[in-house]
């Protein structure tokens, strides 16, 4: 009872319980100032004549190289070939993500060892799948090259052919990235209440109209946010193209990113560069938004069930 | 041992006010139930007590000493939260242990302190196991056996027997008082139970929408009540409430119940001519013979017996239903018409409007030491 | 599911199989080419019996390939290395400077924490090369051009964010009332988040951190901008090998298989938190 008696008091140093919290979170903070700045860099690089190669005639241009992508050929075909990659894959990635999420939704063994599976290609560095598939495609002795072959496609040259690169690149897209989307959705129609179905089999209902009425307007937060998701990096890809291609053949690939990295690196053209990826930030910065909100109400939810 | 202050006390959360200028006083030693309904403030005013929530403004003391701006672990509290909130990581003997360890206690020390409060709560039988092992009691004794373990000067109750079951709950109500008692400490109690209240409080404190509205003993919160929804919160059954318009004759106030003149005992002038409210206890009603001056005529429609007593349901002529309630074993009416007297000094009168009770003994207080 | 009839059932297992050929074929076969000779993989058609060898294994491990043309010199365990250290020291880095921010921002709603999240979330879907391009420039001019400091420091990119929203999620889900608790019984705050805080969000924090190394390893354009050959992880470094080493495909195989292994394993041992890792802590799996 005695020691009760005597209230501790502070004593010595002592953090203000203001202060803390932005003590705690001061790294994170310093971390979003060191990449803010190149940031701004990249946004005065945008607006100015600049090329390594050139440094003594370095000025501002101001919108000179943004006006200039307006008659630039190369630039409609950057921003073609990204929105219809990025396009192409998700709306594949897409449906097949669904697809094979309701194959797996019974909760199996099986089922289960299979998604886990599938989490493999997920797991493998992008950059690393490019290559197996260059391998698997290899004219030489690419097991792709020799069933095309088989199938009567004599010499089909996956990457290497101006007309079935995008479609070669699209494809290791497809076996990364389809993963993604099949576990979170997998992971939303596990978590749908079991009721409205149950209703539903029991008067009969047509599948067809469950999964139409039920099913995917439930499971509609779940595919805004994957889809948003996937179409933020894909629209971005680069290491997949560069690994896979370096863009080419010709400028078949160049989206934004390769594009970018080739006008920094070969043509040494700072100013474009920029002005490229300050481009396609507002394009993700458009979209990450929308995707932004969808996340957080996901996410509220996912808290709430906690 | 210490006092408790609390001056002037708000709290906001964005524009709801959750704690409006409270000032509160707790005497060394004193149990003060704080009682209300959810949403009253009364958990934040514990948490703002124990130094987890801070006062937007205001001042609280402890002994005397201004701790407002002191960190939790430096007021010297012990807490026991509704939800027990355990660490579910460690035994009930650590989560025992916790406030000794913070001492640096040694382990002999803090061995014998946790083994001589799990005996007193009679959980020393399971302090191996984790939480999640422990029954609802278990954890609910744990949780308690966590805040008295360093014997603290000020003991911080938070409806600690909220989620446990009602054999539990009876039991400790029983216990508790004794408990408090012997501990010395000057104890904080939340709950929503009028029961506890009036079994565990020195004084109760009735606070809804963040005001403390009437602060008294047990005795007073329940035979003056300070308004309306006061009285209909303490007592079971709940206090009969009937619309009246009190008059005046040669032998003093009354009310009309059925065409019955019941006379009041108190000074009620205010009263007459206005709309009002007459509280009847079901205790303070009984049944009587029809001669009996003042008795009310009445059809009995049900019987409850309760353990000790038996609650009648009674209507009236005018078919407004009323609850009787005697001791059990006596005489009574079971069904048929039936005679009710009003006790009229018990009866309580309050004003139609505004719901606060008519009568000379104003006990409503908000600053301390004006209770008995 | 009672009444699937037979047809659908054949047919649910016919796509099944297709799925699981087309997700798991790759992977096999590369695993197949890293145990075989150049040979037997130049073989038209491919060979699916074959005499495995550890040849190519060999090679890579010893950093020497004896041909008959001579000894060639590959530098693929350096990547390995390469790849190992980034990998563990930025998550180090990371959950050092993310768990306490996500502890304040999980616990202390103060101002401007909602904006740092955010911006830091934002960091995650911003295009790589926006921030490389310039810092290259930076770095040179700050002597971090090629070292491990500046890649480590640039790897926060993808390591803090993912920690910090996972992570932050996990402390949310600790109810307040069991700190408030620790310290009233009169510990200090940093006692609580050593004792109470920390324990319990263990599991978020090893899976978040499992996570973002996955991810580190994973990353190509970072090593790519910023790094040169004796600093470039295995997946800048096999790209490299594959141009360098012309037709020494079974080797080849055999880096990309020696570079997938660690993150597929990892993967495998944290599948429960993957789901909500990928989503940033949006769908619990």
């Amino acid at each position: 009872m005695t020691a009760a008696t005597t209230v501790h008091r502070p004593s010595g140093f002592r953090i203000s319980k203001r202060v803390l919290p932005y003590l705690l979170s001061l790294p994170a903070l310093l971390v979003c100032i060191g990449i803010l700045i190149p940031f701004l860099t990249s946004v005065v690089y945008s607006f100015q004549r600049y090329r390594l190669s050139q440094p003594w005639a370095r000025q501002f241009n101001w919108g000179d190289n943004y006006i200039s992508f307006f008659t630039d050929p190369k630039f409609w075909n950057t921003l073609e070939v990204s929105l219809l990659y990025a396009g192409i894959t998700v709306v594949l990635e897409l449906l097949l993500g669904l697809g094979i999420a309701m194959l797996l939704q019974k909760r199996s063994t099986l089922n289960n060892f299979i998604s886990i599976m599938l989490l493999m290609p997920l797991m493998t560095a992008p950059a690393l799948a490019a290559l197996m598939w260059k391998l698997m495609t290899n004219p030489g002795f690419g097991v792709l090259s020799y069933l095309a072959s088989l199938i009567g496609l004599q010499d089909f040259r996956w990457a290497s052919s101006p007309s079935t690169a995008l479609l070669t690149v699209v494809l290791v897209d497809i076996w990364v990235y389809t993963p993604f989307i099949m576990i979170l959705l997998l992971a939303g129609l596990r978590s749908l209440p079991t009721q409205p179905f149950e209703a539903a089999a029991l008067d009969g209902v047509p599948r067809s109209f469950v999964f139409f009425r039920i099913t995917l307007p439930m499971l509609t937060p779940y595919i805004l946010t994957a889809t948003l998701f996937r179409l933020l990096d894909s629209i971005q890809q680069f290491d997949i193209i560069y690994a896979m291609t370096q863009g080419g053949p010709g400028d078949t690939l160049t989206v934004f990113q390769v594009e970018a990295y080739l006008n920094f690196f070969q043509s040494t053209n700072v100013g474009r560069s920029a002005a490229l990826m300050i481009i396609l930030w507002a394009i993700t910065y458009f979209l990450s938004n929308i995707f932004i909100k969808n996340w957080l109400r996901l996410r509220e939810r996912a808290r709430g069930q906690a | 041992m210490a006092s408790l202050e609390l001056k002037n006390v708000v709290k906001r959360y964005k524009s709801q006010t959750v704690l409006d200028n409270l000032s509160l006083s707790v005497a060394d030693g004193e149990t003060l139930v704080l009682f209300g309904p959810s949403g009253a403030g009364k958990t934040v005013l514990l948490r703002m007590v124990a130094g987890v929530i801070d006062p937007d403004e205001g001042k609280i003391l402890i002994g005397g000493e201004d701790m407002t701006d002191v960190d939790a672990e430096f007021r010297g509290v012990g807490m026991a939260f509704q939800n027990f909130a355990l660490f579910p990581h460690m035994s009930a003997f650590d989560n025992i242990a916790t406030p000794l360890q913070a001492r640096h206690s040694s382990q002999g020390a803090i061995k014998a302190g946790v083994e001589s409060v799990a005996k007193l709560l009679k959980i020393d039988h399971v302090l191996s196991h984790k939480p999640r092992a422990l029954s609802n009691g278990q954890k609910q004794r744990t949780a308690l056996a966590r805040a008295l373990v360093g014997s603290p000067p000020i003991l911080l109750l938070d409806d600690p027997l909220r989620n446990v079951d009602a054999k539990l709950r009876f039991e400790m109500r029983l216990e508790l008082p004794r408990l408090l008692h012997d501990r010395g400490a000057t104890v904080v109690y939340v709950t929503q139970d009028y029961k506890e209240a009036m079994a565990l409080g020195n004084r109760i404190a009735v606070m809804s929408q963040g005001v403390i509205r009437q602060l008294g003993t047990p005795e007073q919160i329940y035979r003056e009540p300070a308004n309306v929804e006061i009285a209909r919160l303490f007592g079971d059954p709940t206090i009969n409430l009937l619309d009246v318009k009190p008059a005046r004759d040669a032998k003093g106030i009354y009310v009309g119940l059925s065409n019955v003149q019941v006379h009041l005992a108190g000074a009620y002038e205010a009263a007459v001519g206005r709309d009002c409210v007459i509280g009847l206890r079901p205790e303070a009603l009984s049944f009587v013979g029809e001669a009996t001056p003042g008795a009310v005529p009445v059809t009995v429609e049900a019987e409850t017996p309760l353990n000790e007593k038996i609650v009648t349901l009674v209507r009236t002529v005018r078919g407004r239903e009323i609850l009787v309630s005697r001791p059990a074993g006596t005489p009574g009416q079971t069904e048929g018409k039936a005679h009710v007297a009003v006790d009229g000094k018990s009866a309580l009168l309050f004003d139609h409007a505004s719901g606060e009770r008519i009568g000379a003994n104003k006990v409503v207080t908000l600053r301390s030491g004006e209770a008995a | 599911m009672e009444h699937t009839s037979l047809l659908e059932r054949i047919l649910r297992g016919a796509a099944l199989t297709l799925v699981v050929i087309f997700f798991m074929f790759p992977i096999a076969w590369i695993f197949m080419m890293s145990f075989q000779t150049n040979e037997t993989i130049l073989r038209i058609p491919p060979q699916l019996i074959f005499e495995p060898t550890l040849a190519n294994y060999t090679a890579l491990i010893t950093g020497k390939l004896v041909t008959a043309a001579g000894t060639l010199d590959i530098a693929f365990m350096r990547n390995l290395w390469n790849s190992v250290f980034l990998s563990v020291t930025s998550v180090a880095v990371s959950l050092l400077l993310g768990v306490p921010a996500a502890y304040a921002f999980a616990r202390h709603k103060f101002r401007g924490s909602e904006d740092i999240a955010f911006t830091l979330l934002s960091f995650r879907f911003a295009p790589a090369l926006l921030v490389l391009l310039p810092l290259t420039l930076y770095f040179q001019k700050l002597g971090l051009a090629n070292t491990y400091i500046g890649l480590i420091w640039v790897y926060q990119l993808i390591c803090l964010p993912l920690i910090l929203w996972i992570v932050r999620g996990y402390f949310e889900d600790i109810p307040a009332d069991i700190e408030y608790a620790y310290r009233i019984g009169g510990h200090s705050w940093f006692a609580t988040f050593r004792k109470i805080a920390l324990p319990l969000a263990g599991p978020g924090i090893a899976a978040a951190g499992l996570l973002a190394f996955i991810f580190a390893w994973n990353n190509f354009v970072f090593a790519l901008v910023l790094a040169s050959a004796d600093k470039q992880p295995v997946t800048v470094g096999a790209l490299a090998f594959i141009t360098s080493s012309g037709i020494q495909y079974g080797q080849i195989s055999a880096a990309i298989v020696l570079s997938i292994t660690p993150t597929l394993a990892l993967a495998l041992y944290a599948q429960r938190y993957l789901v909500e890792g990928l989503s940033l802590g949006a769908v619990k799996g």
